[in-house]
This record gives C-alpha cells, structure tokens and sequence, in this order.
C-alpha cells in the first residue's frame, strides 16, 4: 500500500474495516469496530461485569448495613453509622436509571465515533503497521475512559481493564472473553465429546439442548423462578421421553445422557437462573446466615450428636464435612452441588460409626448434620437449596441416596429455622439469655484457667477442658495435651519425691547401722588384757612323774 | 417417585416411629440380615436399598430411614413427600411409642390420602411377656397392613416387605389405568389432587399458628400440588 494524500475525501481503509480484535472479519462501526461475533462476546462479558458488580455492591451495602446494625445494638451505640445506612439505599434504587443513562450515552457515543470515522484522516497506513495498531489500540483504551462506557462503574477500573485489554490485543489473541468463561467452554466441549460417541442420537440431542438454552435466553427476563425451574423440568422430561420412545434407550444410558444434559444447560444458564432477582432467596440466604450466626453457642450436648471430637479421627472427619458442605456453592451443575452433600454425610457417617463402632441410623445423623450445619454456616444455603429442588434432574431428588441426603440437609435448615428452647432441651429462660448473648453456656470464669495453672485443684481444669471442647477441636486438642503434660509433670513430681523419700531412707539407714555399731562398740568396749606371766608347765600335773633329767655322768677317767 | 415403563419401578418408603423403637434393626436384618451384629459392613443404616423381583417385576426398594427423636417429629413432612410407602414400627412393650403410630397415621392419611401404602409393624414380639400394647386392640384398628415382627428373631420382617411391595405395585398400576382412562394429555400437566385440609380448627382458634406448605409433585405426566396444613399449636 502506498502512501496516499490526506485530502482526498473520506477515506476507509483496508485495516480499518477489519474487526479489531483482529479475526479477520471485517467490522463494523455500529459495533464499535468490532465483527459481529466479537461484539456480542464484548457485550456479553460487560453485561455479566455489571452484574457481578451490582452483587458486590448489593453485599458491600448489606456489610454496611450490618456494621451500623451491630454497633447501634451494641452498648456504646454511635449514633453516626446509623443514618449513614439509611442514606446509602438512594444508590441502590438509582442503579436501573443509571443503567439506563448509560445505554443513552452508549448510543450517543456510538454515532460520534462513526461520524469521526469518517472525519478522521486515515493516518495508519504506516510501515509498522502493528506498532501503529498497538498504539491505536492504547489511545482507543485512553479514550474509552473518558466516555461513559457500557462496562464500567469506576475509572480506576476502566482504565486497568482498557488497558488489559489493549495489551492482549498485542498478542492478537481473537478473544478475551473466552477466557472468562473457561469452565462453560470446557463444559461444553466436554459435552460435544460425550455426544460425537453417540452418532445421530447425539446430534438430535445437541440441537435440542441449543434451542432449549436459545429459547431461555430469550425469556428469562420476564420469567420467575417457578417457571423457569418447570421450563427447565418440562425440557428434561421431554428428552428423556424422547430418547426413550424414539431411540430406544436403556433407562441406563437415558440417565447418563440426562445427567450430561443437565450439566451442560445448567453449566450455560447458572448466571441467570441461580438465586434470581425475582425470588427473595437471597434475603432468606441472610436470615439463615443470621440465625446460625445467633446460634452460636450451641453445643455438641445439647443437640445429643453421638460424635466424641476428641478422637482425633472424629475431629478429622467433621473438618472434612465442614469443608465439603461448604464447597456445594461453589459448584454449578446441581448434581455436582447433591455430590458434596453425599460426600459431607458419609464424613458424618464415619465419625458416628467410629465413635459408636455401630452403623449410624437417622437418629444418629440428623443431630450431627445440623451440628454440622451450625458449625459450617454454608454461604448461600437457602439459595442452593432452592436452585437444585427447581433444577435438579427429579429422578434423582426423589429416590436416590443423594436425595436422601438432601432432604436430610432440608430437615436440618428447617430445624435450625424453628428451633427453640425446647429442642435442645432448656429452660425458656435459658435459651433466651444465651440467644440475646447475655449468657454463654461456656462459663468464661472456668474457661480462663489452664489445666497447668490449675495445678493444685485438677477438678477444675478438667471442667473447664470439657465445657471448651464443643467450642473448638483445637482447643479440645490443647487442652488435651495441657492435661496430659500436667499429668506427666505429676508423675515426674512424684517421682522426684520417691527418689528424695529413698535418699533420706538411705542417709537414715547408713545413720542407723552407724548408731548400732557405735553402740555395740561401747556395749563391748575393745579390751586387751595382758597375759599372764607363767611357765608353759605350771598346770602341767604329770611333769612330777618325769623322771628326772638327765644328769651328765662323770667317769674316772 | 413409581416410574413404571414395565421394565422396573422403583419405591421411596419411609420409615417412621419412635426412637428407640427398633425401626434401623428391622431395616438391617431385613437389607443384611444381621441383628446387633459387630461385623456389619455398611457405614450407615439410614438409607438402604434393595432389589427385588416379584412376579417377574424388577423393583427397588429405597428405604429411608428417619429421626425418631420428639423434637423432629414437625419435620416429617419433608421426609415422607413422595413416598410410596410408610412403614409405622413401634414397640409392643412401649405403649406410647404405640400411640404415636396412631397419630402418624392420622396425619399420614390427612396428608396422602391413599397414595401412600402403610404398614404398622409391632416389633419386639421376642419380648411378648412384657406385652403392653394388646394385639387385639392393635389388630382391630387396622385390618390390612399390621404386622408383628421381631428383628432378633427374624421374624415376620421378609412378610412385610413382600406384602407392601406389593400393594405397592397395585397402587402404582391403578394410577396409571387411572391415567391412560382419563387420557389426560402429555403436555398439559394437569393439576388434579389439590387437598385443602380442614384440620382441627380448635387448634387455630386456641392461639394455634397454622403452616401451610404447598408442595408439589411432579410425576412423568402430571404436577400435583399438595396443601399440607399443619397446625402448630404455641405454648
């Protein structure tokens, strides 16, 4: 291409009707350069940007709202919170008018940009022509903060995503949004795989599934929950009818295709059809989380859970189910949400086999789930619940072991949201005090004492150990290592003195055994005698009959 | 839910009663056939299935087990929606645990009509000297569906089951003649069953709270809403 005089008219060039994203399309000015295709994604990652956004204000508010709530309850009331609560809601209600200035400024914006399409002197015909495109990109970017986009609420964030996304244009990747909904692309691919096993059956089934998520997108606005939830349920049973009259299916294989089915269409419609605006489930899901919140103080005791934490085991498997109850609203698919349940209660189930060595019944395990419930507090609970009753595929609700957990879960919500004084057998009084916080059934005064400290009265540490075990398993832990190190410091002590005890016993006895030679030295003082001067022979009686000695003879000689 | 489709059905049958009253005895010698036993195999005796095959018919059995304890009793409703079949178990040396079937049948009834096969189980006839409940009285009351079992003995439970196996199979059938008769179309769920239940209203009038729930069932052809009211006298 050659370089070509500014004044010649209007002038559109070659790379300037090509889609900004780079394609290969051709683009189009009404879509802000962008080809059909890229433009839709583009709206479609905004639109869901706007509304995780709103959710975040929705929470930032109801956090707000808390604060001001507690503190107004709390002794040294302020009254400054307060009406700061009250005047932020004005926000809230303007929102959809806001939203709806901003799609005005959209428009506007829109036709500007193509008159100055026109207007504008094409200058991008460098040499360089992906230094000119990057840096084009970048004044796009800096531009586009300045209007009152689709996108954004803060500038701040404008800016870091245009520019984010002026960088990664660089590399001329044809889409970003793809990669914010990577699980939807993998589910779907995942999805295309399963059904290219199944030949014509799976293309039947791949066209109904596009027109059936095609049709709720196109009536979900005006839908409530109920309806959608009998759209849904009415298409699940449509198919599997379907499949089973027209392709002769094994009740098996239609279950494993349905289940596919399910986690497709529920994997592309969760943003829309979980906890929707139309319901009030997310006011339920704070009044549950306040409830639990309130109930606190409520231990393993009262509820009569047969679990004994302070097996480690124990201890282990309750952590486990904690975790698991608390993932479920991390899934999309409702029976990836029924799997965590099964998963939660089988941890149950091994805690209350282990401590009882008996397999649990009923008995046993709805006290430890709703023990479980309370210590959880899983976030959004009411709404999960209420997602996978509507969308769950009924089959497996009904009759399945998974169903039967979840109704268990349903008992448990349904017994912490009536429960009373008399369900965990206290006086009215009782649990009025404990409920308003007025009283914990800790007991702080026996709390504070370690077991160490409370060397001399070891009564008291062990209460105190016992009344904080249901408060903790940590703590249980510790306390449990305090008591046997006291134990262990008790055996060294008695140990210590035994050994003193047997010293002294010694000095005493090497004391005794020296008094008693003492004193049989002066009973038999040592005395020596001297012997009596004698001849050897004097009681000799028979020397008399010696004869006599000899006598030398002399002889004349 | 009874999905018939000829080939096998499966059931939901609850198990309901008093604590303590042998209700997961019952289900265990009658799933493992094992009583008290220390090398039972599975983790949990609350949800238990079985196959059986009866006239050439493949059926499941899922059978849920429920919390006996007093304090649960309000949630029963939510554990026995759906169910094909109820199975009342108490004790014959425990008269109350005996009254408390009678009011679970009442409620039951109320509740289900007779969508639901009940069964009334007197477990613990090993301990027949102790009797407190006299089989005469219990045996009047219902004439069909009263069993008496014990789990240690192994007795009368294989009885049960088959027997409400099958009247469950006939209450299953006879929906679905019901149904091809009327020739209620597939697309049109039509809403039949809405019970409203005028229940006690000494209990409402004397500073009672009524809960209504409004359940509804669907089944391969039709939505059914239930008005379950309950009422819930305040002290």
């Amino acid at each position: 291409m050659s370089q070509k005089p500014e004044r010649r008219g209007i002038h559109v060039d070659q790379s300037e009707l090509l889609c900004k994203k780079g394609c290969g399309y051709y683009g189009n000015a009404a879509w802000q350069g962008l080809c059909s295709k890229c433009w839709r994604e583009e709206y479609q990652r905004a639109k869901e940007r706007q509304i995780q956004e709103d959710w975040a204000f929705a929470e930032k508010l109801q956090r707000e709202e808390e604060v001001a709530y507690a503190s107004s309850q709390g002794p040294s009331s302020q009254p400054g919170p307060q009406p700061q609560a009250q005047a932020t809601p004005p926000h809230a209600a303007l929102t959809p008018f806001s939203k709806f200035e901003e799609k005005k400024t959209n428009e506007k914006m829109r036709k500007v940009t193509t008159v100055k399409k026109f207007f504008s002197p094409s200058t991008r015909i460098a040499p360089k022509k992906g230094l000119v495109e990057r840096e084009d990109r970048t004044l796009r970017a800096w531009r586009g903060i300045f209007s009152p986009s689709w996108e954004m609420g803060s500038p701040t964030e404008a800016l870091v995503a245009r520019l984010r996304e002026g960088h990664e244009g660089k590399t001329s990747s044809p889409s970003i949004s793809r990669q914010a909904s990577l699980e939807t692309d993998r589910v779907s691919k995942d999805f295309m795989e399963f059904l290219k096993t199944m030949q014509r059956p799976g293309r039947e089934i791949h066209k109904q599934c596009r027109a059936f998520i095609e049709s709720m997108a196109n009536k979900k606005q005006d839908l409530g929950a109920d309806e959608l939830s009998e759209c849904v349920q009415d298409f699940y049973q449509n198919l599997s009818d379907r499949l089973m009259s027209h392709f002769k299916g094994s009740s098996e294989s239609v279950e494993r295709v349905m289940d596919q089915v399910e986690k497709y269409i529920m994997t592309r419609l969760y943003k829309s059809v979980f906890c929707p605006e139309t319901t009030d489930d997310e006011k339920k899901d704070l009044a549950t989380q306040h409830r639990i919140r309130a109930l606190h103080w409520v231990t393993i005791e009262m509820l009569c859970v047969s679990m004994d934490e302070e097996i480690p085991e124990v201890s282990d498997n309750v952590v486990k189910a904690i975790t698991d109850v608390i993932e479920m609203d991390s899934k999309r698919v409702p029976r990836d949400k029924l799997a965590c349940i099964t998963q939660c209660s089988k941890h149950i189930f091994s805690a209350i086999k282990i401590t009882k060595k008996e397999p649990a019944s009923a008995d046993d395990f709805l006290p430890a789930l709703i023990y479980i419930v309370l210590k959880a507090n899983p976030p959004r609970l009411q709404s999960n619940i209420q997602y996978i009753t509507r969308f769950c595929n009924p089959s497996r609700l009904m009759t399945g072991e998974d169903g039967y957990y979840f109704t268990n879960l349903c008992c448990a919500v349904a017994f912490i949201e009536k429960l009373d004084a008399q369900s965990l057998n206290l006086d009215t009084d009782e649990f009025e005090r404990y409920m308003s916080g007025q009283a914990s059934p800790r007991r702080p005064t026996d709390d504070g004492g370690w077991p160490l400290e409370a060397g001399p009265s070891p009564q008291g540490g062990a209460a105190a150990a016992a009344s904080s075990v249901a408060v903790n398993p940590a703590l249980a832990q510790l306390h449990h290592s305090l008591e046997q190190l006291s134990g262990l410091s008790e055996r060294q002590d008695r140990l210590m003195e035994g050994a003193r005890g047997l010293q002294e016993e010694l000095v005493s006895w090497e004391e005794g055994v020296r008094r008693e030679v003492q004193h049989i030295l002066e009973r038999y003082p040592l005395e020596v005698r001297p012997p009596p001067a004698s001849a050897i022979d004097t009681e000799n009686a028979e020397t008399d009959r010696l004869p006599p000695p000899l006598t030398p003879q002399v002889f004349a000689g | 839910m009874a999905s018939g489709g000829g080939r096998s059905s499966s059931f939901k049958v609850v198990l309901l009663g008093e604590g303590c009253v042998g209700k997961t005895s019952v289900v265990l010698r009658y799933c493992e056939n094992k009583f008290n036993d220390k090398h039972i195999t599975t983790l949990q005796a609350s949800f238990l299935t079985k196959k059986l095959n009866i006239t050439g018919k493949r059926v499941n059995l899922a059978i849920w087990d429920t919390a006996g304890q007093e304090r649960f009793h309000a949630l029963g409703p939510i554990y026995y929606r759906d169910s094909n079949g109820a199975i009342l178990v108490y004790d014959v040396t425990d008269e109350d645990s005996f009254l408390k079937v009678k009011n679970w049948v009442k409620e039951l009834r109320k509740m289900l009509g007779n969508d639901i096969c009940l069964c009334i189980v007197g477990n613990k006839i090993d301990l027949d000297k102790e009797r407190h409940v006299a089989e005469e009285e219990a045996e009047s009351r219902w004439e069909p569906g009263h069993y008496h079992t014990s789990a240690k003995l192994n007795k009368g439970i294989e009885e049960l089951f088959l027997d409400l196996c099958k009247r469950m199979m006939e209450t299953a059938q006879a929906d679905e003649r019901l149904l091809k008769g009327s020739g209620a179309g597939q697309s049109v769920p039509s809403r039949r069953g809405v019970q409203i239940v005028d229940d006690e209203p000494q209990a409402a009038a004397a500073g009672g709270l009524l809960f209504i729930w409004l359940t509804h069932t669907r089944t391969r052809t039709h939505t059914r809403i239930h008005t379950i009211i309950m009422p819930f006298p305040l002290n």
